[in-house]
């Protein structure tokens, strides 16, 4: 199934893209070529050898919307202040700088950003009346915005893989050593027995006194206490010691699988990432999720627990178990 | 009743890690094993299983990237509001029950901002908190913990792993309307 999902949203997410941007083009949706006319007020001559001006452009957020079909919600400020550069060329021609700041409005950020991922936004300037103080420009053109996008995020998404994945070296190292030294000294062994009673149900082809038994009981505990950085590489030894009872390599099984859901249901007792947000956002009882969310895990837990068990009857995933005997394959061939 | 056992969870939150080295190394060094060589030995395989996990998160992480940059979320949530409508799901959390299990920090921007505009204490806003606090990132643990050793053919794990959010946000919508309902 993992393969199915995995490819659709590549091919979904691709697609839509291309959909987006051929209707953001047919529509033209930024106004490409489309000239704008705004009021421009000089504040500062700049010291050039020909005229050149910071300045704002004023444009009433109602005109702004109109022009670009946009809703006014997406606008604060009933009048839109944007500062800006004139400078003339030395063909005569004029052009607007428009530097991106937290007051701009989000439609013209969204086109910087889809202009290259700069700073600013460029304007031929086609009039410009200092007296009248009105301006007449073109924005530079804005196309296939959301095929940037998406090339821009498979190469971001892949390096923030690697950056997690080589942030967990240092606390991988830490609790396997931890680990490692309460397997020698015979802790582990000692968990499990403890516990046995509701493994033995859980993971009916893990040997009770196995060391996996030790490292999931010691992650789901951190995982019920929210300790994040204890529970991943516990997890990842538990799943280490579950691959040693593993007949098959590179397949999952049925034990994997029944951790894996127990770890995806995330029964916290006190989900501290989501209260902190709360308190930061003035909540009046930040805590008051608490009992609302171990409900949720509750259940997320139990279908899942369920599931797993009545997946894993299913031929389909059976078949998957069946280890196949190498050397009648090498013998046919 | 809440307060007293937030305060113990919070107590066990803080302590338990300290404890936990002090029993560990200290039964270590009562059973006589070498702790600190063994330690080492141990911690060896930290390296090793950090940069095994690589090639399965780069997959996981790229495809969800791409989804979601795309603004493929919009069209999905289009085409299931209908019938999360019909469970007195609101229509303003949908993308964030889809977004839970393929981002953590995507979809704790949402919460946050779902917070933000509904108000945090809110029916939205206790729901959507409800909702992140109820799930975990499956698509990531699914990389991350079978990246880990090597396995490739999942089976039926993900599908498991589904349901159990899609419960998990049934009972997270559950709970708050019958508590906070309006």
């Amino acid at each position: 199934m993992l393969n199915y999902v995995w490819i659709s949203l590549l091919l979904i997410g691709i697609f839509t893209a291309v959909g987006r941007d051929i209707n953001d083009e047919v529509t033209n949706t930024y106004r490409n070529g489309v000239p704008v006319t705004a009021q421009f007020e000089t504040l500062k001559q700049r010291t050039s050898v020909r005229p050149a001006y910071n300045g704002e452009i004023i444009l009433s957020a109602a005109s702004f919307n109109q022009f670009y079909n946009t809703s006014a919600a997406q606008l604060q400020q009933s009048e839109i202040r944007q500062t800006a550069i004139l400078t003339t060329l030395t063909s005569g021609k004029q052009k607007l700088e428009i530097p991106i700041s937290d007051a701009t409005p989000a439609f013209w950020k969204e086109m910087a950003e889809a202009a290259g991922g700069k700073d600013k936004l460029e304007a031929d300037v086609i009039s410009f009346d200092n007296g009248k103080k009105e301006i007449i420009f073109t924005m530079e053109r804005v196309t296939f915005v959301k095929i940037k996008a998406v090339t821009k995020a498979a190469i971001e998404y892949s390096n923030t893989a690697v950056t997690i994945s080589l942030s967990l070296i240092g606390v991988m190292a830490l609790w396997l050593g931890i680990m490692k030294v309460g397997e020698a000294a015979g802790l582990l062994e000692l968990l499990t027995k403890v516990v046995a009673p509701v493994t033995r149900r859980l993971f009916p082809d893990v040997p009770p006194n196995h060391p996996a038994v030790g490292a999931m009981i010691m992650n789901i505990a951190a995982n019920m206490f929210g300790l994040n950085n204890a529970a991943t590489p516990m997890g990842l030894k538990a799943m280490e010691e579950l691959n040693k009872l593993n007949p098959k390599a590179g397949t999952a099984t049925n034990a994997m699988c029944t951790f894996l859901v127990i770890n995806t249901s995330g029964l916290t007792l006190i989900p501290a990432t989501v209260i902190a947000i709360r308190a930061g956002l003035g909540s009046a009882d930040p805590g008051i999720i608490i009992g609302t969310s171990i409900f949720g895990a509750a259940c997320a837990t139990t279908a899942g627990l369920i599931a797993v068990k009545i997946l894993q009857r299913l031929p389909r995933y059976k078949k998957e178990l069946i280890v196949e005997d190498e050397n009648a394959e090498v013998k046919n061939g | 009743m809440v307060e007293i056992f937030r305060s113990v969870i919070n107590i066990i939150s803080a302590l338990a890690i300290p404890i936990f080295i002090v029993v560990f190394l200290g039964w270590g060094l009562v059973k006589k094993v070498k702790v600190y060589e063994v330690f080492v030995e141990g911690a060896k395989d930290g390296f090793n299983t950090a940069v095994r996990i690589i090639p399965f998160l780069v997959a996981m992480l790229f495809a969800i990237g791409i989804f979601r940059a795309s603004g493929a979320m919009d069209v999905v949530v289009a085409v299931l509001s209908p019938v999360t409508n019909l469970i007195g799901m609101p229509a303003e959390v949908l993308p964030l029950g889809l977004l839970r299990p393929l981002s953590g920090s995507g979809s704790m921007g949402l919460m946050t901002e779902l917070m933000t505009t509904n108000g945090v204490d809110s029916f939205i806003g206790v729901l959507a908190s409800t909702m992140f606090g109820s799930s975990e990132t499956t698509f990531y643990i699914l990389a991350v913990y079978f990246g880990s050793v090597g396995i490739k053919t999942t089976r039926h794990a993900l599908p498991a792993g589904l349901i159990a959010d899609f419960f998990g946000m049934l009972g997270a919508v559950f709970i708050v309307r019958v508590l906070f309902g309006v």
